[in-house]
């Protein structure tokens, strides 16, 4: 097994660092205090190649494999600390992007793929409800034909990106009496009557990335922006959000490397009882679980972004990469308060955010528990 | 207008092992003074002041992956000289001389050092071969009458020079001239398409021998840490009692 | 007269700046004779200044196509004065000056030169020159082949000369015709009454935290005159307008060694601690416990500059 980079994948990965460290990491901190999106810092990295790397170069994308690309967003989460930003991206990759990709016709993805690609265009999706999250496909939300039209009713929840999204892609449900078999995708555009995404949903972490609830009130969506076929939204859904599994915590394994090397530095310099307190078992110890944690994260992400690029079924390995990198996370982020003491309470060593910010990944693309019930069936209980 | 911008591969001077992980990989990047110089370039081609930016490097294959960096960020060409030897700055303007004879540009940019070796040489070793006028650390410049002459500001000891020169000359820049663009991952992709031209030293007819030699590198003595200091008056106090310093 | 050193000073047109001298000492520590050599307009006074401190002779080139220092024409008048007293070396302290001209004057030459040297040792007659490089990271022991060879020297790695001996001659040199395509135009120099950042005993740097311009030159500044001693800067502080770049300490800056440096707002990057290294105290004040500047400090105080500066300064004012 060759667990070497190709020198082309080398270069690529090594210019995600560079650009990622000097363009991306100003205001965090007062961005987050106020929940401020980067809009700048999201366009330079759709102009650098981000939101792109899976698309085919035909639609303005970089046709990177699933390996390269989890890679270069490892590399991002570890150059920037903005984990908002990168969020805000991961929506935009997983619920928009690749629904396109794969279920978009020629014309729909020749008119939104460009954009999304280069940073004009904002994505995300609008799937959960405020009594459908775990039960993903109790969808209240319905859309009805009209002729040449669609009109959509219902409200969504958790909707990331909502505020500021050019488009999303909204599941809504053209007949109840066939329960998931209606559930049907449609793209709705910003600015289409009957669409209101304004109102913001203030959050514990990831504070830089928008969240909305989203209303539809006989919202009108063409006929030509149903994604995928009537009834083939579930399906839709849980192809991307495979992907979403697998990848959304890419950046989360830059991230607990970054902890732990600010960690080992913190360990080193701090003195206390004479000598650094990374002399003491009890701190040497949680940092060397750390070094373990962020190590199996790493495998097991590669791992699932080799195979996804080298067979279709990777339902399992996505699953458990989301569970275990974002368990992960979060307990990297516990530890790193834990042996900064008192500093790593405060705003301005950045260390509590890191724990707020992490939190969320034990809740999205599927709760922890949705997971274990995941691979639980599985592997064959 | 042919501008010729000459650029070094040196070790990354951002890195360092980072603590807590496998020893870092050696990583090379383009000299960040010489970014500079081809951001530059960039920049008075966008200004409709030259119409040719050539880059040039000395260097085995390895450095090409800083070729196709510089290309990434905008060059229309690039050359190599195949080199592998340890070269000093004398042999290297020697070099850059015979290159500059068959290109014939009106103006040679580079950035004022290279952070490895930090000897600041080159450019005026080769105004000094050429007779050509140079401005050295320059923080800013000026093409002025129709592109035959710039006006350059220095940064010196003392603050700023500012000086005029004809074409062709040499031009070195400074930290603060700009802010070189970052390579996007769609212009390495390209850049990677873009041919990079070849030659070596016998192909411009040069025998150059380095007339420098390092026998030896070591860790300067290190610097101890101290202690530290809980309040103002104890580091006063330090300071007049212990150290004696004021 | 004949010399083997050629030792180039500097002057800023009033009088010959301090540091200059000082590659005076590395050539006595060469052995050889040395000439010194002065170039401008209205040079009398400098020149006389230069007669006590053991040269073979105080060469002059006094011209007013040289009253300001370009490169074309120091370069060749350097290049002149060499061949006419037979010298095999060229020597003058690292500066902007001297790296503008030196390496110029070295290709005119058909020599080599390195750049900031430390040292020089002699053994079976041939001399080996240790330099930094990396930005002081690392030092390496060089050897030059060939008859020629041009040297600038770090002001920090060798002393003041000692200006005691009996006068020597000042000889007038004919320059005759010099390139003259550079036209100089103006030149930006603040006058300041504090110390040359480069002689100064003491010398109080600022970095970015320091937020403006007016917070700067009041804590940085008040800082300094509380203690008789210069300013400062990183490179960040300058690259956001705090300091102008006559301030920078550091690897493409200024490289100091002050009796005492007072970092304030520091982190400590490598090509800043490549300036203040061979400070003999060095004085850390960060809110960042983490920050590598520590590692180096003599005594290190950690907490935020803007309550502690202002304290500091008080208590220095009183006692």
């Amino acid at each position: 097994m060759d667990f070497s980079w190709s020198e082309q994948q080398r270069e690529l990965l090594d210019a995600v660092s560079r650009f990622g460290r000097e363009q991306l990491n100003y205001d965090v901190i007062e961005n987050d205090r106020n929940a401020v999106f980067n809009h700048e810092a999201w366009k330079k990295c759709g102009e650098f190649g981000i939101q792109g790397l899976l698309v085919p170069p035909e639609y303005g994308g970089l046709g990177q494999d699933p390996l390269t690309t989890v890679a270069a967003l490892e590399r991002l989460g570890y150059a920037c600390k903005d984990n908002g930003l990168l969020f805000s991206i991961n929506a935009h990759m997983w619920t928009a992007v690749i629904p396109l990709v794969f279920n978009g016709t020629e014309t729909q993805k020749r008119k939104y793929l460009p954009g999304l690609c280069n940073g004009s265009l904002i994505g995300g999706n609008a799937m959960s409800e405020p009594n459908s999250g775990s039960d993903a496909f109790a969808l209240a939300t319905t859309a009805t034909r009209q002729g040449d039209k669609y009109l959509l009713n219902g409200s969504k929840i958790f909707c990331t990106n909502g505020p500021i999204a050019d488009l999303l892609v909204v599941f809504a449900n053209v007949d109840k009496s066939r329960g998931q078999d209606g559930i049907t995708a449609f793209v709705v555009e910003k600015g289409t009557p009957g669409f209101d995404p304004s109102h913001k949903i203030e959050k514990m972490g990831v504070r830089t990335s928008p969240m909305a609830e989203v209303f539809f009130e006989n919202c009108e969506v063409p006929a030509e922006n149903l994604l995928g076929k009537e009834g083939g939204g579930a399906f839709l859904f849980t192809r991307s959000m495979t992907w979403e599994r697998g990848c959304i915590l890419a950046s989360a394994v830059g991230s607990m490397q970054r902890l732990l090397e600010k960690c080992i530095r913190y360990a080193n310099e701090r003195k206390q009882g004479g000598h650094s307190i990374g002399k003491y078992q009890l701190v040497a110890t949680k940092l060397v679980d750390m070094k373990l944690r962020v190590e199996s994260a790493r495998h097991m992400l590669y791992h699932y972004g080799w195979l996804a690029g080298h067979r279709k079924a990777v339902y399992l390995e996505a699953a458990m990469t989301k569970l275990y990198l974002a368990d992960a996370w979060v307990k990297c982020a516990e530890d790193a308060i834990q042996i900064h003491g008192g500093y790593g309470y405060m705003t301005e060593y950045e260390v509590e955010r890191e724990l707020r910010d992490a939190i969320g990944a034990k809740l999205y693309s599927g709760t922890s528990e949705i997971q274990r019930n995941i691979i639980a069936s599985l592997i064959g209980l | 207008m042919k501008i010729l911008v000459t650029f070094k591969s040196v070790p990354d001077p951002y890195e360092s092992a980072a603590p807590g992980g496998s020893p870092a990989t050696a990583k090379s990047v383009i000299n960040p003074f010489d970014e500079i110089a081809i951001e530059e370039a960039l920049r008075i081609r966008e200004r409709g002041e030259a119409t040719e930016i050539v880059g040039l490097t000395i260097g085995p294959a390895a450095v090409e992956e800083q070729v196709r960096a510089a290309i990434a960020m905008g060059l229309d060409r690039a050359i190599r000289i195949d080199d592998s030897r340890a070269l000093d700055p004398y042999a290297i303007a020697r070099i850059l001389r015979a290159v500059v004879a068959k290109e014939a540009p009106e103006v040679v940019l580079m950035g004022k050092q290279a952070v490895d070796d930090d000897s600041n040489q080159v450019g005026q070793m080769l105004a000094g071969l050429l007779g050509w006028p140079q401005a050295t650390f320059i923080s800013k410049i000026e093409f002025l009458q129709n592109q035959t002459r710039a006006r350059c500001t220095r940064e010196t000891d003392a603050g700023l020079e500012i000086i005029e020169i004809p074409f062709p000359a040499i031009v070195t820049t400074d930290l603060r001239l700009n802010e070189p663009r970052y390579v996007s991952l769609p212009g390495l992709m390209k850049a990677r398409k873009k041919p990079i031209e070849v030659q070596s030293c016998d192909d411009l007819g040069l025998k150059v021998e380095p007339r420098t030699k390092v026998v030896a590198t070591e860790r300067p003595p290190k610097r101890s840490a101290g202690v530290r200091v809980e309040t103002v008056e104890e580091l006063v106090a330090k300071l007049k009692e212990e150290a004696r310093v004021i | 007269m004949v010399a083997k050193t050629l030792i180039l000073i500097e002057h800023d047109r009033r009088e010959v700046k301090r540091p200059s001298l000082h590659a005076v000492t590395a050539a006595r520590q060469m052995g050889d004779d040395f000439a010194l050599l002065v170039l401008g307009h209205g040079m009398e006074r400098i020149a006389q200044s230069l007669v006590s401190l053991g040269a073979a002779a105080v060469l002059v080139a006094d011209d007013p196509v040289l009253a300001d220092p370009l490169a074309d024409r120091y370069a060749a008048a350097v290049a002149k004065a060499f061949q006419k007293i037979g010298a095999t070396t060229l020597l003058a302290t690292s500066s902007t000056f001297s790296k503008d001209i030196l390496p110029r004057a070295a290709a005119l030459l058909d020599a080599p030169m390195l750049t900031d040297v430390l040292k020089i040792t002699k053994s079976n007659g041939a001399s080996t020159y240790r330099r930094p490089i990396n930005a002081g990271s690392m030092l390496a022991t060089v050897e030059l082949t060939g008859e020629l060879r041009v040297l600038t020297i770090r002001a920090s790695a060798f002393e003041a000369p000692p200006s005691d001996v009996a006068a020597c001659p000042i000889e007038q040199l004919e320059i005759g015709s010099l390139p003259d395509g550079a036209r100089f135009i103006s030149r930006e120099e603040r006058t300041s009454d504090r110390p040359d950042l480069t002689e100064a005993r003491v010398v109080i740097g600022g970095g970015r935290p320091l937020k403006d311009k007016e917070t700067f030159d009041r804590l940085v500044g008040g800082l300094a005159d509380a203690l008789g001693g210069a300013i400062g800067a990183t490179r960040a502080a300058v690259d956001t307008g705090l300091a102008p770049n006559d301030y920078q300490i550091g690897q493409t800056g200024k490289v100091i060694a002050p009796d005492l440096y007072i970092a304030l707002g520091i982190s400590g990057a490598i090509q800043h601690l490549a300036g203040i290294k061979d400070s003999r105290i060095i004085v850390a004040i960060n809110k960042d416990p983490d920050a590598p500047i520590f590692h180096m400090a003599t005594y290190g105080l950690v907490g935020d500059l803007h309550q502690i500066v202002p304290q500091l300064i008080e208590l220095l004012s009183q006692g």
